[in-house]
C-alpha cells in the first residue's frame, strides 16, 4: 500500500469514527440515549482529560494494575511452562499432573476471588495470585501440545544422527513449540489482566479496577468509561509487548526478520574465523 | 484475530490410558494428598482457618446439599443467569456478525473497533452495568450477555471471511443464488469456527456471572462464596468452588458433545456414520 492510499484509508476511517461520535452525541443531547446508562462522548472526553491531564491520577493506578498483571502473568506462565515441560519429558509426570491441571481448567478461576483474597490479603499479593491462577492454563496446554507435537520425520533424522535427549529438546522440540507457546502467552496475558482487575473489584485500595468501580458507583459514567478505555490500552500494551518479544525470539516465521538474523549470525561467524 | 480453547490434552495423557493399575495409582496419590492435608491440619502445620480440612469440606457438602440444602437455590439462579445471558449474547453476536460480515465495506470499517474490544477485559464493564441496571439479576444477565457476545461475533466474522475463494468462484460459476451460497457454502464453512467461539463464550459465561455476583448481589453462588469467605467459613466456600468445578466440567463436555454432533464432518467416524444414515434415507426414497 502506498503512503497516499494509506492516508486516504486513514481519512475514511477517521471520518466514519467522527460521524459515529457525532451521531452518538446528538442522540444523547436529543434524549434518545439514557446518559446515565451510556454517557455521551463529550462526557467521556471530559473524563479522559480529567484523569490524564487535569488531576493526572490515573498514572499511579495504571502502573499498579500493570505491575499486578505482569507479575501474575510471569508467575502463572512460568509455572505453566515448568509443569508442561515436565509433562512433555516424562509420561509418568504427565499422567499424574494432567487430572489436576484439568480440574484447575474446569473451575472458573475467577470463582476463587474471595478465597484468594482471604489467603493473600487485601494488598497486591491477592491480585497477583488471581492473575497467576487465571493465566496458568492456556500457557500449560499450549506448551504441552507444542512440545509433544513433533514432526516425526525431523525427530527421526535427529535420532539417526545420534542426537542426545538434551539436543533433541533444545534444538528440535523447543523451537518447534515456541510459536504455540507464544500463542498461549497472548491469550493468557489478557486473562492475567482480567484476574488482576476482578480482584481489584472485590477488594482493593489502588488500581484501575478500584478507580473504575468508584466512578461507576458515583454514577460518574464519563470517568468510568475513561478508566475502561485505559484498561483496553493496558491490554493492548501487554499484548504488543508479547508480540514484540514473539517477533524477536521466533524470528524464523517472518522472512524479513529471518534474513536480518541470519545476516547477523553470518557476520558473527565470519568475525570468529578471522 | 481468532481464538480457540483447545483444552484437550494429547492422547494418552487425559486419562485415556485408564488401565486399572493407573487408576489405582491415581487414587492412591489422591488419598495420600488428602491424608497428608488432614494430618497436617490436625497437627497444626496448616492453618484450618484458611485451608479447610478435607473432612470439614465433606461435612460442608452434607450440610449445603442435604441438611440446609441452600446451594440448590443459588446454583439454580446462577445457572439461569448464565444460560439466559449466553443464549442472548451469542445469538446477538452470531446474528450481527452475519449481517455485518456479508458486506465488505462494513467489515473494513469495523475492524479497528474489534481489535480494541478484543484487548479490553470484558468483565471490567461489570461495575458500569451494575450501576446502570441495579443489583438484581437483570444486571447479571446483561454482563453475561456482554461477556458472551464478542467471542462468537469475532469467530463468526472470521469464519465468513475465511471461506475458500476457489469454492466461492465455483459456486458463482455454477450460478448458485445468494441464499444457496450462504446455506451450502458459507454456513457450513463457518460452523466449526462459530462453535469454537461458542465454547469460548460458554467458558467465560460462568466466570462473568460469578464476578457480577461478587461485585454486588443478594443471591447466587458467587454471593454464597463471598459470604462464606467473609465469615471465614472456608469449608463451605470450598464446597461451592468444587461444585462450580463440576458444573464447569459438564458444561465443557456438553459443548464438546454438541460440537461433535453439529460439526460432524471434521471427525472421520462421525462423517461415515452420518453418511450411512443419509444414504439409507435416500434409498428409502426420502428427501435428503
Amino acid at each position: 500500500m502506498t503512503s497516499k492510499a494509506f492516508f486516504v484509508e486513514l481519512g475514511k476511517h477517521l471520518a466514519v469514527f467522527a460521524a459515529l461520535i457525532l451521531l452518538w452525541e446528538g442522540a444523547s443531547i436529543l434524549g434518545f440515549i439514557d446518559t446515565i446508562l451510556v454517557p455521551q462522548p463529550s462526557e467521556i472526553w471530559k473524563g479522559i482529560v480529567d484523569l490524564y491531564f487535569t488531576r493526572g491520577i490515573i498514572y499511579w493506578h495504571f502502573g499498579i494494575t500493570l505491575y499486578e498483571a505482569a507479575a501474575g502473568f510471569a508467575i502463572g506462565a512460568g509455572l505453566g511452562i515448568l509443569l508442561a515441560t515436565g509433562s512433555a519429558l516424562n509420561d509418568n509426570f504427565a499422567r499424574y499432573v494432567a487430572p489436576y491441571a484439568t480440574l484447575l481448567n474446569v473451575t472458573p478461576g475467577l470463582a476463587l476471588t474471595p478465597i484468594v483474597i482471604a489467603w493473600f490479603g487485601f494488598g497486591y499479593g491477592s491480585k497477583i495470585a488471581l492473575g497467576a491462577i487465571t493465566c496458568f492454563f492456556p500457557v500449560f496446554v499450549n506448551t504441552l501440545i507444542g512440545l509433544t507435537r513433533m514432526d516425526p520425520d525431523t525427530s527421526e533424522m535427529f535420532r539417526a544422527m545420534g542426537a542426545s535427549r538434551r539436543q533433541l529438546f533444545w534444538k528440535l522440540q523447543l523451537p518447534a513449540a515456541l510459536p504455540m507457546i507464544f500463542a498461549g502467552f497472548k491469550i493468557s496475558v489478557t486473562t492475567a489482566l482480567v484476574g488482576a482487575i476482578v480482584a481489584e473489584f472485590s477488594q482493593g485500595t489502588a488500581g484501575i479496577g478500584v478507580l473504575m468501580q468508584r466512578f461507576a458507583f458515583q454514577l460518574n459514567g464519563g470517568a468510568a468509561i475513561a478508566s475502561l478505555l485505559s484498561m483496553s490500552l493496558l491490554g493492548l500494551i501487554l499484548f504488543f509487548i508479547i508480540e514484540i518479544i514473539d517477533d524477536r525470539i521466533v524470528f524464523w516465521r517472518r522472512d524479513a526478520r529471518m534474513t536480518a538474523v541470519s545476516r547477523q549470525k553470518r557476520a558473527a561467524w565470519a568475525r570468529m574465523r578471522t | 484475530m481468532s481464538a480457540s480453547d483447545q483444552i484437550d490434552l494429547p492422547k494418552g495423557m487425559a486419562g485415556g490410558a485408564s488401565t486399572r493399575r493407573i487408576l489405582f495409582n491415581h487414587l492412591a496419590i489422591l488419598v495420600c494428598w488428602v491424608g497428608l492435608w488432614e494430618i497436617g491440619s490436625r497437627a497444626g502445620v496448616i492453618d484450618p482457618l484458611f485451608f479447610p480440612r478435607p473432612s470439614d469440606i465433606l461435612v460442608g457438602f452434607w450440610r449445603l446439599y442435604i441438611t440446609q440444602g441452600n446451594i440448590w437455590f443459588h446454583l439454580g439462579l446462577t445457572m439461569a443467569e448464565v444460560v439466559a445471558g449466553f443464549v442472548a449474547g451469542s445469538a446477538l453476536g452470531i446474528g450481527l456478525a452475519f449481517v455485518v460480515g456479508l458486506s465488505d465495506t462494513v467489515r473494513r470499517f469495523l475492524k479497528p473497533y474489534v481489535v480494541v474490544i478484543e484487548a479490553t477485559p470484558r468483565i471490567a464493564i461489570g461495575p458500569i452495568v451494575i450501576a446502570a441496571f441495579g443489583f438484581g439479576w437483570t444486571s447479571k444477565i446483561v454482563i453475561v450477555m456482554l461477556v458472551c457476545f464478542f467471542a462468537p461475533f469475532v469467530n463468526t466474522l472470521n469464519g465468513i471471511i475465511n471461506v475458500d475463494r476457489d469454492q466461492l468462484d465455483m459456486f458463482r460459476s455454477m450460478r448458485a443464488t445468494r441464499v444457496q451460497t450462504f446455506r451450502k457454502l458459507i454456513l457450513p464453512e463457518a460452523t466449526p469456527e462459530i462453535m469454537a467461539g461458542l465454547r469460548l463464550a460458554m467458558a467465560s459465561a460462568l466466570g462473568g456471572a460469578l464476578v457480577a455476583e461478587f461485585i454486588a448481589s443478594n443471591n447466587g453462588v458467587g454471593k454464597l462464596i463471598s459470604t462464606y469467605t467473609g465469615n471465614l467459613n472456608m469449608a463451605s466456600a470450598f464446597v461451592c468452588v468444587l461444585t462450580l468445578s463440576a458444573v464447569g466440567f459438564f458444561i465443557l463436555r456438553g459443548m464438546e458433545w454438541i460440537d461433535r454432533w453439529l460439526v460432524f464432518w471434521t471427525d472421520r467416524k462421525r462423517t461415515e456414520a452420518v453418511g450411512r444414515k443419509r444414504a439409507q434415507r435416500w434409498q428409502k426414497g426420502g428427501k435428503l
